[in-house]
């Protein structure tokens, strides 16, 4: 593949993220934190993120494998993973945090089992999904591009549709 | 719950107002905030969280706003680095919200003066987290995700005390601030905390002001905190009575407290002043001032809400306390203040105090009341020192002193708790020409006589100051000395005051040839315990830190905490320059900066600085803390308050060097008393390791 090709498909990708809901603004913040002095700085996040969610992860599952629950433990847990990924931007796994944490407070065991089969699931979906991304860039890299930069194009795009729907309610006040 | 809590701490940059950003905040007078180019890079933050994934992001975030950041996974080690001491803190788990209380109780002082601001943040945002946050002192509450433009705004909440503070100074309106303050914050608290529903998707940067640290403002909305130090309080001061203070170690009182959780940094916190983290700031403040500026320092005093305030709701407490403490009421009087005070509050001022106020003369008025009368029995004891108390007039005695003119009348009040000792103030003016007047030296001859320790009612000596009475210091030191026999503390708590005064020291001054006094007549007073060491800024001194007797100092065995220092009051001296500090933060720093602080007013280093040395190494019986702590500002005038302690013999000829005095005596743990002094957080490196 070509580099403007990898590029194009980097984009696209990143877009569809978006829209997805895998991710949200605080990973473009993220990616502006990274400049030269630190290069890899989203990567870096992001694999602490991962390791520090996995922890996570499985002492939730212990937790709630317990004879008697410790509620309190297991939502002292989600709440850590509830405020890591939206620093991270990782939004669906936030919302599932959310109603884990509703479950935990009623303390409804049936219900924090479902949310922590749907937290992982949403976890290594966004895994997946950023893995990719960082393979793209990885890509991009070795073939001599740069990355594109999304914030700026979002910023065009945006300002793209508001042209034109600008122009089109000039055309029917008309 | 995985609450973070970043502690922004103003740097302090002594010699080098480039560097750190806030350092460039001087307020001398409050117009004269002067704010360095660079502000606010390099404001220093310290940011603890037990997510490293927010921490890292955070961190980052930080650079780019270009504060000094440190990052720090676990409370205790935060609380370790905050008080520059590493590995050393028996806590167990803590929490964000323990991290914050502890930080709130130990280093309230700090966080007035230095403007430490605590931020929570948190991914919870529910109204209630958010008040529990506020409740613990934090300044302001971050709601997870945080946002890089939020984080660049947090150093307005460090200035804005400041400015505040500042305000407060000239204004002495301070009722006015502090309730435009706590109305604002109230307004803005309303309106921004609706907040956080868990639901919202977008991150919310939503922020509930808390109400700031005020150091105006006595925290009657927490009366269990302020219940439970008081308790603490009563339990500290009974083991020291019951360990005697020859023996009141902080391992020992500890023991006998027996309070699970208790360690050794708590205690100062609660041996000092107050009762409620509220009334910590009134620990550890020291009055510097000028004499040139002593009006505007009697002026500050007075209005000021937190000392005023504070100081009379301890007043009111201890007089439940101590029988005796007749004395305890009448001082609550005479903070309110201006100059002319000086006689309103000797009005007010039991008979037994002060005795003669001319307008010329340096007056020190020593008041030891319900301490001094306890003969030194039980725990009883100890609670009749609570009414301690002493006021002070100072009157320029000095004709040669191109500041005579001033009339000023200090008063100072100290309640001191908990000790044996009484308070002992001297006042050594320091004259123009570089000589050290020792002032006090009537004064102590005065003090030694008495010493009636056993007598119930209190002691309580003035000083006339001969004007222009130089000491040598041979002469003075002897006499000292023979003043000093009387002060042995016992076991029992009586007290020697004369011990403090050590005027020898002051008469230091020619050994310290370096000192150059080449201004004002500047006159510290040394109170001592608690101790009040007053040291006024030499306008143009230039001290030479070196020469001063460094060595009694390092040498010193007292471990002495300085007290915190109440940036309330700033009296500029932002001409002097300031010799000690560049040398002097750095070795501060890393000690305890809880509960002590001592600004050094460079000028003023020697003389003050003798005789704090004597006086503390013959009168002072028991270190109580060991941990050292001290800071102090460059241009500051620098108090230092003392405790009892007992310090070892020093020579007291040698010349002192003030700062390394302060240090010494910082290592002490002091409970001291009032200290106004010019609050820079410039002069200030506050901890941290950044």
């Amino acid at each position: 593949m070509d580099l403007v090709q990898l590029q194009r498909q980097f984009v696209d990708y990143k877009t569809s993220l978006y829209h997805e809901g895998f991710l949200d603004e605080q990973f473009t913040q993220l990616q502006e934190l990274q400049d030269e002095n630190n290069p890899d700085f989203v990567v870096e996040v992001v694999s602490l993120f991962f390791e520090d969610s996995e922890r996570l992860l499985n002492e939730l599952a212990r937790a709630l494998e317990q004879q008697s629950i410790d509620y309190k433990r297991i939502d002292a847990h989600v709440h850590q993973l509830k405020g890591s990924s939206s620093s991270i931007g990782a939004q669906r796994v936030q919302k599932v945090c959310i109603a884990f944490r509703n479950y935990c407070e009623e303390q409804n065991v049936e219900g924090c089992l479902k949310c922590l089969q749907q937290v992982r699931h949403e976890y290594s979906l966004v895994k997946t999904k950023l893995e990719s991304l960082f393979q793209l860039e990885q890509q991009i890299l070795t073939a001599g591009g740069s990355i594109p930069i999304f914030s700026r194009v979002t910023k065009l795009l945006k300002g793209i549709y508001l042209l034109s729907s600008l122009s089109l309610y000039h055309i029917f006040s008309v | 719950m995985a609450t973070m809590r970043r502690v922004v701490q103003s740097s302090v940059s002594t010699s080098d107002a480039t560097t750190t950003s806030y350092g460039g905040l001087t307020s001398c007078k409050a117009a004269d905030i002067v704010i360095s180019d660079q502000f606010p890079a390099g404001l220093r933050v310290l940011v603890v969280d037990d997510d490293i994934t927010c921490l890292k992001i955070l961190e980052q975030m930080l650079h780019r706003c270009r504060y000094h950041v440190t990052t720090c996974p676990q409370a205790k080690v935060a609380l370790n680095l905050l008080r520059e001491r590493k590995g050393d803190v028996y806590m167990p788990d803590m929490d964000g919200y323990k991290l914050l209380e502890h930080v709130g109780l130990e280093m309230d002082l700090h966080i007035h003066l230095f403007s430490i601001k605590t931020f929570v943040m948190s991914a919870d945002g529910s109204t209630r987290a958010v008040m529990k946050g506020i409740r613990h002192g934090a300044c302001d509450y971050l709601i997870k995700p945080i946002r890089e433009e939020e984080l660049k705004n947090i150093w307005q909440h460090v200035v804005r005390k400041k400015w505040n503070e500042n305000k407060e100074l000239d204004s002495g309106s301070l009722d006015d601030t502090d309730q435009h303050k706590r109305g604002h914050d109230d307004a803005e608290y309303a309106s921004s905390v609706n907040d956080a529903t868990d639901t919202s998707l977008k991150p919310l940067k939503k922020r509930s002001n808390s109400k700031e640290e005020d150091d105006g403002e006595i925290d009657n909305d927490d009366p269990s905190i302020k219940e439970t130090t008081l308790e603490l309080h009563q339990q500290f001061v009974s083991a020291v009575n019951q360990l005697g203070i020859d023996k009141a170690v902080p391992k020992r009182i500890l023991e006998l407290m027996n309070v699970p959780g208790l360690t050794r940094e708590m205690l100062p916190a609660i041996c000092r002043f107050g009762s409620s983290p509220c009334e910590s700031d009134i620990y550890g403040l020291f009055l510097l001032f000028d004499f040139t500026l002593l009006s505007d320092l009697v002026k500050s005093i007075a209005p000021h809400p937190t000392f005023m305030q504070k100081f009379r709701l301890y007043l009111k407490r201890i007089s439940g306390v101590a029988q005796q403490g007749g004395i305890a009421n009448p001082l609550c009087g005479p903070v309110e203040a201006n100059v002319k005070i000086a006689l309103a509050a000797s009005g007010q001022i039991p008979p037994q105090t002060l005795a003669a106020l001319h307008a010329e003369l340096l007056v020190v008025a020593m008041d030891q009341p319900a301490l001094l009368q306890a003969t030194p029995q039980g725990p009883k004891c100890i609670q009749v020192d609570h009414g301690v108390a002493f006021v002070q007039h100072l009157v320029k005695a000095n004709p040669v002193a191109p500041n005579t003119s001033h009339n000023p009348l200090h008063l100072l009040k100290m309640l001191l708790q908990g000790s044996d000792h009484g308070p002992l103030v001297t006042l050594v003016r320091q004259d123009p020409n570089g000589n050290m007047l020792i002032d006090l030296l009537q004064q102590q001859q005065q003090l030694q006589k008495p010493q009636q320790r056993s007598t119930v009612s209190e002691l309580r000596r003035s000083i006339n100051v001969q004007p222009s009475c130089h000491v040598v210091p041979s002469q003075s030191s002897a006499s000292f000395q023979a003043g000093n026999s009387p002060v042995s503390v016992t076991q029992n708590g009586s007290y020697s005051r004369t011990a403090v005064i050590d005027y020898s020291l002051i008469s230091s001054q020619s050994n310290c040839p370096s000192l150059n006094t080449g201004q004002v007549s500047d006159a510290f007073l040394v109170v001592t315990y608690p101790l009040l060491l007053f040291l006024p800024s030499v306008s143009s001194c230039s001290v030479n830190a070196d020469s001063c007797a460094s060595q009694q100092v390092q040498t010193s065995s007292m471990t002495f905490k300085a007290s915190r220092l109440l940036p309330g009051f700033v009296h500029s001296t932002s001409n002097i320059p300031d010799p000690y500090g560049s040398t002097k933060s750095g070795d501060l720093l890393n000690q305890e900066p809880f509960n002590d602080l001592g600004y050094i007013n460079k000028g003023t280093c020697l003389p003050p600085t003798l005789a704090m040395e004597r006086f503390f190494s013959e009168n002072i019986g028991t270190r109580v803390k060991q941990e050292p702590s001290m800071e102090f500002g460059d241009n500051a005038k620098v108090g230092i308050p003392m405790l009892q302690q007992q310090f070892p013999p020093n020579d007291l000829m040698s010349k002192v060097n003030p700062v390394k005095l302060l240090v010494s005596l910082s290592r002490n743990t002091v409970n001291i008393l009032i200290i106004h002094g010019w609050a820079s957080t410039r002069h200030l490196v506050y901890g941290g390791n950044t």
